[in-house]
């Protein structure tokens, strides 16, 4: 970064800066407006999907009500959200727990596949040897476009499983692929703020088949 | 039939002093690894965000930012694997309710092991001076760890540090022997150390680590000690056990 370009923005840049105050404060600001812009992201997610999350909490509880165990994964950061929303319906804080698990948590599966098979195959592989028709498959990505998980998910669809991706951008191949049963969008180029986004749709998903396993109906 | 906007918006917004706290975890955060630092990520309840936190700094989403040396501590004795990984200088970052005894454990110790400490988490707060920085969401609703909201403060987190990076000036504290609330200078007044033997063999003191090290401390005052117990050393001895949870 040159002087030049932000001196006017940090007038102590460089390396003779000494006095924090004025960094400190900048960084509180941009912290308060990027969360007001993930706040305003996921009302408005929550919004445009509301539909979606009511249509796909009905055929999940079915799912789960028939016997049905529900697969979650995703790359990076999204595998750990992934774990989140997998520990969220086994082990929710309240509610009925329910068969979930996250297919990148075992890493001797997970490397064994990688290394013998290639990494594209790593969750495919796992889903033709677990599901059963009841079953459920849930991708978390940003880009919509990973083959690890567009593999996994037509290998879900051909095996008669529900089929959930998470995306973010203009949803990638997720949005596009008719294997999707249901393609959940965040509209935004930030993969953090989809990130965050995504966390919440999944939680609305899950009370809202919590709300329906409990003999409620409507939105939940 | 359109739903309220402004809970939504307070909900997921942050206040003032949560933003200033985060600024400051960041900017001690940045120091530390500028310093060499290692960041160790514990979360005994929802390991996944241990996880996502160790990543984000490791293999960053946004290209062209620096990797930098974060590991999640996972496994069944986080407190165990700590105390043999954290190295002076380091960093504990902590995604935990105030009552999760391994974090409580584990942020007492911190000070003996030399590690600055970060605590994320929601509902009561940790007593003050339990973490160096507190990251603290005051709704109790024990879902909220799954919401998106401890993601949004780790990423802020990550996002605020390389912001520092653009700040060379201000990555190495004006006194390096006084920053934050452990000083090196100050520190005969009382520092805290980690017992690692009660008796070394041809000397009878104990054999303590502290921030700035090993040394041997005696434990008269205080006896009996055990492996792990916390005291408070000054002028070569221990003048005080510091909590009963240390055997």
């Amino acid at each position: 970064m040159t002087p030049e370009s932000t001196g006017f923005l940090y007038p102590f840049l460089e390396a003779e800066e000494h006095d924090a105050t004025s960094l400190l404060a900048d960084l509180a600001a941009s912290a308060r407006a990027k969360a007001a812009e993930s706040a305003a992201l996921q009302h408005s997610t929550l919004q445009e999907c509301a539909g979606q999350i009511a249509d796909a909490a009905d055929m999940i509880a079915e799912r789960f009500a028939a016997g049905g165990r529900m697969y979650t994964f995703g790359n990076g950061g999204s595998s750990t959200d992934a774990a989140t929303l997998a520990d969220l319906f086994s082990r929710p804080p309240h509610g009925r727990p329910l068969p979930a698990w996250s297919l990148a948590a075992d890493q001797a599966v997970v490397t064994a596949l990688g290394n013998d098979v290639g990494f594209d195959l790593v969750f495919s592989r796992q889903i033709i040897a677990h599901s059963g028709g009841h079953d459920m498959a849930v991708a978390l990505s940003t880009s919509g476009n990973s083959a690890d998980l567009t593999l996994a998910l037509a290998e879900a669809k051909r095996r008669g499983l529900l089929t959930i991706g998470f995306a973010g951008y203009d949803g990638g191949r997720f949005a596009t692929d008719d294997r999707v049963d249901f393609c959940f969008v965040v509209r935004s180029q930030s993969v953090h703020r989809i990130q965050e986004s995504q966390a919440l749709l999944g939680y609305r998903i899950w009370a809202a088949v919590q709300h329906r396993l409990a003999g409620g109906e409507g939105p939940g | 039939m359109s739903a309220p906007t402004a809970p939504v918006i307070a909900a997921g917004g942050l206040d003032e002093e949560s933003a200033a706290d985060l600024a400051a975890a960041a900017l001690a955060l940045a120091r530390r690894f500028a310093a060499g630092a290692t960041l160790w990520c514990v979360s005994p309840s929802w390991a996944p965000h241990a996880h996502h936190v160790a990543v984000e700094f490791v293999h960053p989403v946004v290209v062209g930012k620096r990797a930098l040396p974060a590991v999640a501590v996972t496994g069944p004795d986080p407190v165990a694997m700590a105390r043999v990984s954290v190295r002076p200088g380091d960093v504990i970052l902590a995604v935990a309710a105030a009552s999760d005894p391994e974090v409580c454990s584990m942020m007492r110790r911190a000070q003996a092991w030399g590690a600055a400490t970060v605590w994320i988490g929601n509902g009561p707060r940790p007593p003050a001076g339990a973490a160096d920085h507190v990251l603290w969401l005051e709704d109790p609703d024990p879902a909220l760890p799954v919401t998106g909201r401890f993601v949004l403060l780790y990423h802020l987190l990550w996002e605020l540090t390389h912001v520092c990076f653009e700040h060379p000036g201000l990555l190495t504290p004006a006194d390096p022997e006084c920053e934050g609330e452990t000083c090196v200078t100050c520190g005969d007044e009382g520092r805290i150390g980690e017992v690692i033997s009660p008796r070394m063999p041809d000397d009878g003191r104990a054999l303590v680590r502290t921030a700035t090290g090993r040394e041997l401390v005696d434990t008269l005052l205080v006896e009996p000690v055990e492996a792990g117990d916390l005291i408070l050393v000054h002028a070569g001895s221990a003048i005080t056990r510091l909590d009963g949870d240390g055997a």
